[in-house]
């Protein structure tokens, strides 16, 4: 017992923390590694992405558009731009949103949270 | 007209709605499968909504309905044989790949020739 308490007392095991994180990336963290999904977006990148997408809509007047925007109410777009708008947020971050679930998507803020919660964007 | 034939009229018109916004947004889909590139794709979509758009004035819920039932027949007939699908989703390249190992874990390829031998 004594022995073992020495024993103890005397070896270390080295402690190695990981240094990880995007920080410690090269590319200045913007490095997406196209295996894997364990990064995820960040809400700022998904906030500025889908409005940047909604901005390049050629219907769309650039300045009105803010995170709680309605599409159809707001813009002055109809429905079938609708569709196109979420068809160009499902190529933007590589999704396949089923077809009931897409059809709700009518503005920026709900935009924003399905993408931001959904596992798989990317 | 009676508030019942009103709520049924409104519902019909929804569900109607509904459905050209599927069949659209499908039909959209299948016209990025069948076009090669992004160039023939836009004339394509522009073609697709202008024949959307032709019947945006019809008012007679029999009409619409026979409508949208033409464009679904029609749908399904030039439906793509092999679509594109997202690699992740069912189907696709990456479903059910292995996923990269977690940060922090070394895969060490000496194929079991460890150090002491």
């Amino acid at each position: 017992m004594a022995l073992r308490a020495a024993i103890l007392r005397h070896v270390r095991v080295p402690v190695q923390t990981l240094t990880g994180g995007r920080a410690q990336l090269p590319y200045g963290g913007s490095l997406r590694f196209l295996s894997s999904h364990d990064d995820h977006l960040s809400k700022d990148e998904v906030i500025e992405r889908v409005l940047s997408v909604i901005k390049s809509f050629p219907k769309v007047d650039p300045s009105q558009v803010t995170t709680d925007v309605h599409f159809q109410k707001d813009l002055g777009l109809d429905s079938l731009d609708n569709v196109e708008i979420v068809m160009a947020l499902e190529e933007e971050f590589k999704l396949e949103i089923p077809d009931k679930e897409a059809d709700k998507i009518d503005s920026s803020n709900l935009a924003i949270e399905y993408i931001y919660n959904h596992p798989l964007a990317g | 007209m009676s508030v019942t034939s009103t709520a049924g009229y409104l519902a019909r018109r929804a569900a109607q709605r509904e459905r050209v916004r599927i069949l659209y947004r499908r039909a959209l889909k299948d016209t990025l499968n069948w076009a090669v590139h992004r160039h023939l794709f836009y004339q394509d979509a522009s073609e697709l909504r202008e024949r959307f758009e032709a019947n945006k004035k019809v008012e007679d819920l029999d009409t619409i309905d026979r409508l949208i039932d033409d464009g679904e027949a029609s749908y399904n007939k030039w439906r793509h044989p092999d679509p594109y699908i997202v690699p992740w989703a069912p189907g696709g390249s990456k479903f059910t790949r292995n996923p990269a190992p977690p940060a922090g874990i070394e895969i060490v390829y000496n194929y079991g020739r460890e150090d002491n031998d």
